[in-house]
């Protein structure tokens, strides 16, 4: 095991971390099995989670990098690891979503004993994907995580549904796997045959621009499909919902990020950079998922999938910090490079802090009520004060309102933006690709409150719309534990932004390949104090956001008028019915989650293209109804245009392999002669 | 900071308090009183609004059985963001009162906080109305935000900033020369943004209670007392510090480029004047056309991003 550069205070420790959080998960994964021992498995990966997270925090604090390479006896190829500040960074994404999803299983029997041992694993095949130097382990841990994952999302006694969404997310996965295999062998073949990341990097200079595109158009796909970027997102919406709630937190918390993390290692970090073409387009990617994303999600009622729709948008809004990082940084404006970059990280941890806790309060709502389905929900809040307040945290922090985390990463990708809008060296059309990104990030942050609005108002407020509703109950101690540390940490990260995000930005630089201090001059990189963040979009002026004290101003003011209003009379309020035209109110009276999307779902019919079917009948010969029936959807248009489209064109390319395949001895006999002699031929 | 900037800083953020407070009811009633002048009414006095907050301040509250904590503190949490809005943008002077701790995003942002407050609050006691009126202000303004950061995405990328302080010292050095296309085209997309965030004609009518047209009021249906108080006292401070981010972005003349008694006087005064006249164009638009239908929102407020946009293409392209 090797620490560079040693000497660092603590660093010494990290690999015993490392090597800790390993051993537990696989113990982890042994006590499940083991019957009278399985109760210890989810506290054991709590443990092996939160150790990760502290090997996350000492790569970022001491800038130190472990190294570990093994396994040779295999004979082909060895596992080898490099944790540097990147992989540190997304390690602390990691290891709040996992230690919060297993924390709050803690207890808890699960589905079965397989699903109860693959969990573990599943979190240490993401450890080693943060960490992977070459392209056997990170191939090694990234179709573990893919295979583990999809076996926890179908189960083991599984509705056709439920395994048809496995069956789709399995398909995407290989696909996105096949394309990064394709960019690794192009990459290999490039350095000599060679699978080591360090040696691609060091080749990647001279390869063919050709190749080198190739390779980043091919990795870019593989790992936006991961991420669940549009046009590549049609598993998401269907895997993440069925699944378990820990499982989803950790997926949408975690897994997906593995695409951005790959997307950054690779792209950035060992080729160097891409042609502005591909930055635009990741850019254009990026926004495209944001604003569909979110529009989706406004528009479901099932809180799950409302959930994994906001997950696309989110992954939007972190590619669209990696895009304009891309763009900045081939024209040489690198500091820009480096704010735009430690925008997308720190929006990567944010989001797997706030949707975890997300997904876990909606586990919380599925444990108490059996039901997912908003319309049927209400007045929750009253039987779990807990869980409300965790929600409406993580509501307010992913609709990126101040002083939350979300806000600070959302400013920071508003920065770069300015920043690539106004700089004078990208092309015209750059910039002005730049300006349009700023307005889908305004409509996605106000589409989200909209979204947030509804799911927690119509989920916890007003009165239980269905029995189940009314006789929930509050979820078990663990989770309410989990959901409240993850509650404190959205709101810890958004105050402590000056401090994370001069971390982040250290990790940006190193990422990018730029000298350890920032030039300053050419204006640019997000400079953090204890107090504050500041950006400086161009040289010379710069901006600040300072997170404490607008959270104290928040506080104080909201404080006053508090106070002010409890003094002016100590009497108890008054409390009526609800007024509803003067009659008894009713459940039914309230706005569903369906009817407060109404308005957005027609603003944006054009997109959304909603269809709306009301079928009343009658009592014979009266005018008076027996039954109405209403149905009504969105149309998923990216899905019909390029995803259908393309599944066709799948399924007509494997009829034409089936035909080559036929089966006979002789055709195969008759294929190698073939061969052979066409070899023969190419080879004189 | 030195000494002389925390004296400085504590001075504008003590008048800017105080003022913009004290202002906010005036405004809203200027804007009633001309309205009803346009129309052939004798109108309120300009006290009445100062009237109606005392009143509802000193009645006890009348709750709603379904509703709990949300409705209690919601009102709270709105003004609270409104008031550390006004503090982060220029008023009397060419730098916000509290200058360098946040921007206009930060403004924006305090502003989606102030709204995801009320919009829950009105789902809270489980009233039909309250659920219209949240769902369809949470929709106008997610089609007004486009256009509202955008317009201010022009001034800052022409600024190189985002700070608000130093958008209008830019603007003040560079004076006239500034109002060139792409400045006006923004400066429109923001005035349609007021209308919007402030619940004017042809958007939403500020008096209505009739249940197919309300926004806001719809909102404000279930709170009574001291919430309601608060809750109409934030909207009146809304209109007073989006004027004030008008001016400071896009007119910013006037306000005091030096920290002396004399230019903050008149600064605040221009200031003062130039939202009066803002309050004047609301009212002239709410008493000279008819309220759009919610089905046109997305052509108006769309005309708002696309002026934006047009203005931060022309000035992204043309540096």
């Amino acid at each position: 095991m090797i620490v560079t550069p040693g000497g660092a205070v603590g660093a010494d420790l990290l690999p015993i971390l490392w090597v800790a959080a390993i051993g537990i998960f696989l113990a982890a994964a042994v006590t499940a099995v083991v019957p009278r021992l399985s109760q210890a498995s989810p506290a054991l990966s709590t443990a092996a989670a939160l150790l990760s997270l502290g090997l996350g925090c000492g790569l970022l604090l001491t800038g130190a990098s472990i190294s570990w390479s093994g396994w040779h006896a295999l004979g082909f190829a060895t596992i080898a690891v490099h944790y540097d500040g990147l992989s540190g960074a997304f390690l602390i994404a990691f290891g709040f979503s996992a230690a919060a999803a297993s924390l709050s299983v803690v207890g808890e029997q699960p589905r079965s004993r397989a699903e109860g041992a693959a969990f573990p694993l599943f979190l240490g095949s993401i450890l080693l994907v943060l960490g992977a130097s070459n392209a056997f382990a990170f191939l090694l841990a990234w179709e573990s995580m893919a295979l583990l994952s999809a076996f926890l999302v179908v189960g083991l006694r599984a509705t056709r549904d439920v395994v048809s969404a496995g069956n789709l997310y399995l398909a995407m996965t290989h696909v996105a796997t096949a394309s990064i295999l394709i960019g690794f062998a192009l990459l290999a073949a490039g350095s000599g045959g060679s699978i080591d990341f360090s040696a691609w990097h060091l080749a990647a200079p001279a390869l063919s621009p050709v190749t080198r595109d190739l390779v980043l158009v091919l990795v870019t796909i593989g790992f936006a499909t991961k991420a669940g970027a549009m046009p590549f997102h049609s598993w998401l919406p269907r895997a993440h919902p069925v699944a378990p709630s820990h499982i989803s937190a950790v997926m949408s918390g975690a897994m997906i990020k593995t695409g951005i993390y790959g997307l950054i290692r690779l792209a950035i970090d060992i080729v160097g950079g891409s042609p502005d073409w591909l930055a635009l387009l990741i850019l254009a990617i990026g926004a495209v998922s944001a604003v569909m994303g979110v529009l989706y999600a406004v528009m479901q009622h099932d809180i799950k999938r409302l959930l994994a729709f906001h997950s696309i948008e989110n992954i939007g809004i972190i590619l669209i910090g990696v895009g304009s990082a891309l763009l900045l940084n081939a024209k040489g404006a690198t500091e820009l490079a480096a704010l735009a970059l430690t925008a997308a990280i720190f929006h990567s941890i944010n989001h797997a802090v706030f949707k975890s806790l997300l997904f876990l309060g909606a586990g919380a709502v599925i444990h108490a009520t059996g039901l997912h389905d908003l319309n049927h929900l209400g007045g929750l809040g009253r039987k779990m004060p807990v869980t409300m307040l965790a929600f409406g945290i993580g509501a307010v922090a992913i609709s990126g309102l101040p002083p939350f985390n979300g806000f600070a990463s959302e400013w920071l990708t508003f920065q770069g933006l300015f920043g690539a809008a106004g700089s004078g060296v990208l092309a015209p059309i750059s910039r002005f690709g730049a300006a349009a990104a700023i307005g889908a990030l305004a409509l996605t942050a106000a589409l989200a409150v909209a979204c947030f609005v509804k799911a927690t108002g119509v989920t916890f407020l007003g009165l239980p719309r269905t029995a189940a509703a009314a006789a929930a109950h509050e979820t078990t101690m663990p989770a309410r534990v989990a959901m409240a540390v993850l509650a404190a940490a959205c709101l810890v990260l958004g105050l402590a932004a000056g401090p994370v995000a001069a971390a982040l930005t250290t990790v940006a630089r190193s990422t990018l390949h730029l000298g350890a201090t920032a030039g300053g001059a050419a204006g640019g990189a997000a400079v953090g104090s204890v107090a504050s963040v500041t950006a400086t979009p161009q040289a010379g002026t710069a901006a600040t956001y300072a997170a404490l004290v607008v959270g104290l101003l928040l506080a104080v003011a909201i404080g006053v008028i508090v106070v002010a209003a409890a003094a002016r009379s100590r009497a108890a309020a008054r409390r009526v019915d609800t007024w509803t035209c003067g009659i008894a109110p009713k459940p039914a009276f309230q706005y569903t989650a369906t009817s407060y999307s109404k308005p957005i779902r027609l603003f944006f019919r054009r997109i959304l293209v909603p269809e709306r079917e009301v079928r009343v009948e009658y009592h014979p010969g009266t005018a008076f109804p027996s039954s109405i029936r209403y149905r009504s959807e969105i149309t998923l248009l990216l899905e019909d245009r390029i995803l259908r489209p393309a599944h066709r064109l799948g399924i007509s390319g494997a009829d034409v392999a089936r035909k080559l395949q036929g089966g006979a001895i002789q055709l195969y006999v008759a294929y190698i002669v073939i061969a052979v002699l066409a070899l023969l031929i190419w080879a004189r | 900071m030195s000494g002389s900037d925390v004296a400085t800083t504590v001075f504008l953020t003590q008048l800017q308090l105080v003022t913009f407070l004290v202002f906010a009811p005036f405004l809203a009633a200027t804007i009633r009183i001309t309205k009803a002048r346009l129309q052939s009414r004798r109108g309120p006095g300009v006290l009445q609004p100062y009237r109606d907050l005392a009143k509802w301040w000193g009645k006890l509250p009348v709750e709603s059985n379904a509703s709990g904590p949300v409705a209690r503190y919601a009102p709270a949490f709105m003004l609270g963001a409104i008031v550390t809005a006004a503090l982060l943008v220029p008023g009397a002077a060419a730098r916000a009162p509290l200058a360098g701790w946040g921007d206009l995003l930060v403004v924006v942002g305090l502003f989606a906080t102030a709204r995801f407050a009320i919009a829950l609050a009105a789902l809270d006691s489980g009233s039909a109305f309250g659920g219209m009126g949240s769902s369809r202000d949470v929709a106008i303004s997610a089609l007004a935000e486009p256009g509202l950061v955008l317009a201010l995405a022009g001034v800052a990328v022409a600024a190189g900033s985002t700070d608000l302080g130093t958008i209008s010292a830019f603007g003040i050095i560079h004076g006239v020369g500034l109002l060139g296309p792409a400045h006006l085209l923004a400066a429109a997309a923001f005035g349609i943004v007021i209308i919007a965030e402030t619940g004017h004609y042809p958007v939403d009518n500020p008096e209505t209670h009739l249940e197919l047209t309300m926004v806001h009021e719809g909102m404000l249906l279930e709170a009574s007392g001291r919430s309601l108080a608060t809750l109409v006292f934030a909207s009146e401070l809304k209109l007073v510090v989006l004027a004030a981010l008008f001016s400071a972005a896009f007119f910013p003349f006037g306000a005091a480029t030096e920290m002396a008694p004399g230019p903050i006087a008149l600064g605040l005064v221009v200031g003062l004047g130039k939202m009066l006249v803002i309050g004047q164009g609301l009212a002239l638009i709410d008493a000279t056309i008819a309220k759009a239908r919610i089905m046109a929102m997305p052509d108006f407020l769309g005309l708002a991003s696309l002026l934006a946009l047009t203005g931060l293409g022309i000035r992204v392209l043309m540096p």
